[in-house]
């Protein structure tokens, strides 16, 4: 994909200068002014087509980390084939600042990211004026990523979900409509799972101690470890761009405060393959959901997860 | 290209800004254009050049409001336009200051192109930019390369195949008519005691399709001291829009049955009122009145100017040793007889030493070579001559007492002792065919090509000149005065191809150093090393060039998916096997590799 650039101040002198010359010393016989027309107008000439044929000969290979997230920047590698002595390059998707080199190169450039989503590659704006300055080539280039990139959505700061949570049960009716039907509590993590003996370090508090005066050794509590703080998140994107984007940010938000505070995030989204509902590992994990998510049918939530429908 | 920011004068005194190195040829761009202006209203060079640099540096430092480079780009088209409007009528003297103001130009347009791009922030691990006076050098000889390439090509066609063949020019002036030198000059009288001044001013040029003595007027009296012409004066010719057609002389056969030739000339003198052209014209294309006289030649009313161009179409007959002996067979019209083989003035040992010279020469032609080889044998050439005294002969001044002479002097000599023996013969004054550019395919003629020749007429053929002087040796030291200058602008050519050989020499070095060197270190390596070098040359070919991280075998595994060839794969093995191994790849492996590498 190729753009086709600009003419500069410098060739429209030239143009001008040359055409007069050639137009007044054609008329005139003078060999001088021929030679001066023929001069700024061979300038104007090779002015633009001396880029042209330079950028036709660059190629390009980029690589990007698989994951990455709206607003926070990341390096993209490129590597330029082909002989160029000059040529600026930048980032399209969003546009970003131009850099110079000569060609061949390796190098970075650094990226933020503008739009949630999964791409196979980037889009590069490649321009050189090189030697005269008489026309800016550019040139677009879509440059196929070796792995797909997963933008996830920017969070939005949120506080991790707790038993003041109020936890909502998720069912789609058959019609469609989603209904909220029942809540749930999750363990509390102070049930006594059984007692051992005492060893150094434990707790005095600990000590319990009808059975240390039965057994006639010390004896401590050992209590079940805390129930899960977890969270289905219903992520449904069938909505305005503006309200899905602000959806998934939400999102991302409350995943990671969960997932941060050692809870469990289950997520429930529409892919383009179809509604997905599964447990999400870690953040890159709930990342790369919520990049791949889009408007459709989302997955169902698990039963006796509290629910959290995500709203703009 | 736009930088980011628009560069200010405030850049270009920050210390170290690149702007400042635009500034330097910009204003060698402008002093050269202001030095050419000068040199076209009669100032010193030295003014207009100081002129157009302060004109310059004040564009480039004093509009501290105004983008740099659009003031440099502005300031270079001003400084083109001032190039265009002096590059005409001015001669070859402005072509070193045409030259340095294209050089200029271009050296400009790279800096400020380059200066643009420095202002970009280098990408992050990128290659460097090569450094800024390398780059511009490189790229000012290709650009330059291909630039002459352009104008040498397009030049001559441009104006002979689209130009005018007419031009009015400038209208002389009451300077210029008065300082024109004799030849340019439509006179009755050619004195022979008075010498000539001769320079290296260009008088015109001429695109013609061979060189040929451009003729002015013809002389056929001869009093002893000057010549003169005998018939009646100038005749208007009638014309049919910008073509005037000429009658030839009756019996000049070549002038109606030879061959046409088309010449433009084109003025750079100040002003001539003579037509001048290649014997004999037919016609003239010209906006001026044209008038011509019985022999031929042609002259204008009003003189033209500087820049005036004029077309002549010329017919004679190309003739040769045999055909000029051959017309002899034919009598010589009574009519020609009688005007140019009449019994000359002159004194009777002239006489005596013209039928002595050409007693044994049995024709016209041999007796015409007898007297130019006598006179090569007897006298010398020289523009410092004594002028011969006042009512002395000065044809026999010339042959008994100095033997020094130049060109009228000479070809008098030839025409006198010619008529003494009955050949009809007059004096012809004009220039000889100058310096062909080997560029652009002109002649360029000069005030020091002004020439005198004999015209001796063969029946059957009409008038065919004869150059005497050819034949004379100089006098004195035979070595040439011509300056070092004078040499380089007659070999400017060759220098400049050797120049552009050596610059090319100079660029390519590196690269043929590092070559060899490369090509020395691929001799001397393994041969593990030299097959992973084919292997990266296979690979960047198919547009999959080789990671600095990848070993030999991940590169040929990667190859052969690349490639869809499984054999890679085998070639990686070896690789590794006979880089790292104490004993080597086997024979057997090495040559499987070598035929996949020579397969791909």
């Amino acid at each position: 994909m190729s753009g086709p650039g600009e003419l500069t101040l410098t060739s429209i002198v030239l143009f001008t200068l040359g055409a007069y010359g050639i137009a007044a010393g054609a008329a005139s016989g003078e060999q001088g002014v021929v030679a001066v027309g023929v001069f700024a107008f061979a300038l104007f000439v090779l002015g633009i087509i001396w880029p042209i044929v330079m950028l036709s000969g660059v190629g390009m290979e980029a690589w990007a980390p698989a994951d990455a997230t709206v607003g926070e920047p990341h390096d993209v590698h490129v590597r330029l084939f082909g002989r160029v002595a000059r040529v600026e390059l930048r980032l399209l998707d969003p546009p970003g600042e131009w850099r110079v080199t000569a060609s061949p190169a390796n190098g970075i450039i650094p990226r933020v990211p503008a739009r949630r989503g999964v791409f196979s590659g980037l889009r590069f704006e490649l321009r050189t004026s090189a030697p005269l300055g008489v026309f800016v080539r550019s040139r677009v280039m879509h440059v196929v990523l070796p792995m797909d990139q997963a933008v996830a959505p920017r969070p939005l700061i949120s506080a991790a979900p707790t038993e003041a949570t109020p936890h909502r049960l998720y069912e789609r009716l058959p019609d469609g409509a989603v209904a909220v039907t029942s809540t749930a509590t999750p363990g509390l993590g102070d049930s006594v799972r059984s007692v051992r003996p005492y060893v150094a370090g434990d707790s005095a508090r600990l000590v319990h101690w009808p059975t240390s005066a039965r057994r006639g050794t010390l004896v401590v509590r050992e209590h079940e470890p805390p129930g899960i703080v977890g969270v289905a998140l219903v992520v449904d994107l069938d909505v305005t761009f503006d309200d899905a984007e602000r959806i998934a940010s939400r999102a991302a938000g409350i995943g990671r405060a969960t997932l941060a505070a050692g809870g469990a995030v289950w997520c429930c989204t529409g892919e383009a393959s179809g509604p997905v509902s599964a447990r999400v590992v870690d953040q890159r994990d709930l990342g790369r959901r919520l990049a791949r998510a889009c408007a459709g049918p989302v997955g169902a939530p698990p039963s006796g997860w509290p629910v959290i429908v995500v709203t703009a | 290209m736009s930088p980011p920011a628009s560069p200010t004068s405030e850049r270009l005194w920050t210390r170290g800004s690149p702007w400042r190195v635009v500034a330097v040829p910009v204003t060698i761009a402008l002093a050269a254009v202001g030095a050419i202006a000068a040199s076209r209203v009669g100032v010193p060079l030295v003014f207009g050049a100081l002129a157009g640099g302060t004109a310059a540096l004040l564009g480039v430092f004093a509009l501290p409001s105004l983008s740099t480079r659009r003031v440099v780009v502005v300031l270079l088209g001003l400084a083109g336009l001032g190039a265009l409007r002096h590059a005409s009528y001015s001669g070859s003297d402005t072509s070193p200051l045409l030259l340095c103001w294209a050089a200029a130009t271009l050296v400009a347009l790279l800096l400020v192109d380059r200066t643009g791009a420095e202002q970009v922030k280098p990408l992050a691990l990128g290659a460097p930019l090569a450094s800024r006076s390398g780059e511009v050098f490189r790229l000012s000889v290709t650009t330059a390369v291909i630039v002459a390439v352009a104008v040498v090509a397009l030049g001559p066609t441009l104006t002979q195949h689209l130009g005018r063949h007419v031009w009015p020019g400038v209208d002389p002036s009451i300077g210029d008519i008065q300082s024109a030198s004799t030849t340019l000059r439509n006179t009755d009288e050619l004195d022979m005691t008075q010498r000539p001044h001769l320079s290296d001013r260009v008088v015109f040029t001429v695109t013609a399709p061979r060189p040929e003595f451009w003729r002015g007027e013809t002389f056929d009296l001869w009093n002893g001291h000057a010549w003169t012409q005998s018939g009646p004066p100038a005749t208007s010719v009638p014309h049919v829009g910008d073509t005037s057609v000429i009658r030839p002389e009756a019996d000049d056969v070549g002038a109606f049955t030879g061959p046409p030739m088309r010449q433009t000339f084109h003025l750079e003198s100040g002003f001539s009122d003579v037509i001048f052209a290649a014997p004999s014209p037919v016609s003239v294309e010209a906006d001026r009145l044209v008038q011509q006289r019985d022999d031929g030649t042609a002259s204008v009313v009003e003189g033209f100017g500087t820049g005036a161009t004029y077309t002549v179409t010329s017919r004679s007959i190309l003739s040769t040793e045999s055909s000029l002996r051959a017309a002899d067979a034919r009598p010589v019209p009574a009519s020609v007889r009688r005007q140019f083989a009449q019994e000359p003035t002159t004194t009777p040992r002239v006489r005596k030493l013209a039928r002595d010279i050409t007693a044994s020469a049995p024709t016209t032609y041999d007796k015409i070579r007898a007297l130019e080889a006598w006179m090569g044998a007897h006298v010398r050439y020289s523009i410092d001559a004594p002028i011969a005294p006042r009512g002395v002969d000065v044809v026999d001044d010339f042959l008994f007492r100095s033997r020094l002479g130049w060109c009228e002097q000479v070809a008098s000599s030839l025409v006198v002792m010619a008529r003494s023996v009955g050949i009809p013969a007059r004096l012809a004054t004009g220039f000889v065919p100058g310096t062909r550019d080997a560029l652009t395919g002109q002649f360029t003629v000069r005030e020091r090509d002004a020439h005198a020749w004999a015209e001796i007429y063969f029946p059957g053929v009409g008038w065919q000149p004869f150059d005497p002087t050819a034949s004379v040796p100089l006098a004195g030291d035979t070595s040439t005065n011509v300056s070092w200058l004078e040499t380089a602008r007659n070999h400017a050519v060759e220098f400049g191809l050797i120049a552009l050989a050596l610059v090319l020499a100079v660029v390519a070095a590196p690269d043929v150093i590092a070559w060899a060197r490369r090509r020395r270190a691929r001799r001397r390596s393994s041969w593990a090393a030299r097959r992973l070098a084919r292997l990266e040359r296979i690979g960047r070919r198919a547009g999959r060039a080789r990671a600095p991280s990848e070993t030999p075998r991940e590169y040929a595994d990667a190859l052969a998916v690349h490639l869809h060839d499984a054999r890679l794969r085998t070639v990686g093995e070896t690789l590794d096997a006979d880089g790292f191994s104490l004993v080597g790849a086997p024979p057997s492996a090495r040559a499987d590799a070598d035929a996949v590498l020579s397969s791909l």
